[in-house]
């Protein structure tokens, strides 16, 4: 099990060449990294690249982030500009629309007297008997109920010749 | 043009004498509704007769010259063929249309009787 303190972590970092393990190769070794590597020895940790080293010299991505860092600092300032320009506008269109609604109160004077008489004329309506709003006509169940025969065919007769007038 | 109330009037008094059971309905359909000049009022009187589906009431369709399935108007006579085809209980019409076929003293009506009777036959 690594030991993962901070401190031997350090150590491990900054002090490579302690770490390195000299081990004994044959000359008939398979290891296909033994002569590019670090001569046949073996590292105990990841000491490839420094931290110390890091930070005096920024990578290029590094610069990248950078200069993309400035970049949105700068869209932030026309974005925000570009928020209070659309609160702005939203505000003047609300101010429109009050004004708007203040005019349609007034037109809404005429409709309401409307209501009133339609109202008015219900209440009249509803004072009149039943039998007077509904218009009288003929229907084919009370016809096909009715016993007096002579009624229904003076009533037949009639409503044929009415049709065959306005035929003329 | 006619008020539409008139026509909804004599459409509901057709109707409903198709509808009333008393037999004498039958006469008055015969005597007001089929001899109309109105073709319309003649259609509607016919097709009211056969959903009666009563030997005196389908006896004036198929058997009367000028009537039901005999009328001048090609409309009249195709809409009462088609309420005869339109019957659930045929048996009643069928017997009229044979009697007719081989009684019947007019060519027209005999012929106009078995065209129906084959085309019954048939549905």
């Amino acid at each position: 099990m690594a030991n993962l303190s901070i401190p031997s972590i350090r150590e491990r970092l900054f002090n490579t060449s302690k770490h390195e393990q000299t081990t004994q190769r044959n000359s008939n070794s398979t290891n296909p990294f033994a002569a590019s590597s670090f001569k046949g020895n073996v590292l105990t940790a990841d000491v490839f690249e420094s931290s110390s080293k890091k930070a005096e010299q920024p990578s290029f991505t590094g610069k990248l982030k950078a200069s993309a860092l400035v970049g949105s600092i700068s869209g932030i300032g026309e974005k925000f500009h570009n928020m209070i320009e659309s609160a702005k506008a939203f505000g003047n269109r609300m101010k429109k629309w009050l004004n708007r609604l203040n005019e349609v109160e007034i037109s809404f004077t005429p409709a309401k007297e409307k209501a009133v008489s339609i109202f008015n004329s219900a209440i009249e309506k509803l004072s009149t008997p039943v039998s007077d709003l509904i218009p009288q006509g003929v229907s084919a169940k009370s016809v096909s109920k009715m016993d007096d025969m002579i009624a229904v065919r003076q009533l037949a007769t009639d409503k044929i010749a009415m049709w065959e007038a306005a035929e003329i | 043009m006619v008020d539409k109330k008139i026509v909804k009037d004599v459409t509901n008094v057709i109707e409903g004498l198709g509808l009333n059971p008393n037999p004498e309905t039958i006469s008055i359909l015969e005597d007001v509704g089929t001899n109309s000049k109105i073709d319309a009022i003649r259609e509607m009187t016919a097709r009211a007769l056969v959903k009666k589906n009563m030997h005196d009431a389908l006896k004036v369709v198929i058997t009367n010259k000028g009537k039901g399935i005999n009328d001048m108007s090609t409309v009249v006579a195709m809409s009462t063929i088609n309420e005869l085809l339109s019957l659930e209980d045929k048996s009643e019409a069928m017997k009229i249309l044979e009697d007719t076929v081989e009684m019947h003293s007019d060519e027209e009506v005999r012929d106009n009787a078995r065209s129906v009777k084959a085309l019954m036959a048939l549905s």
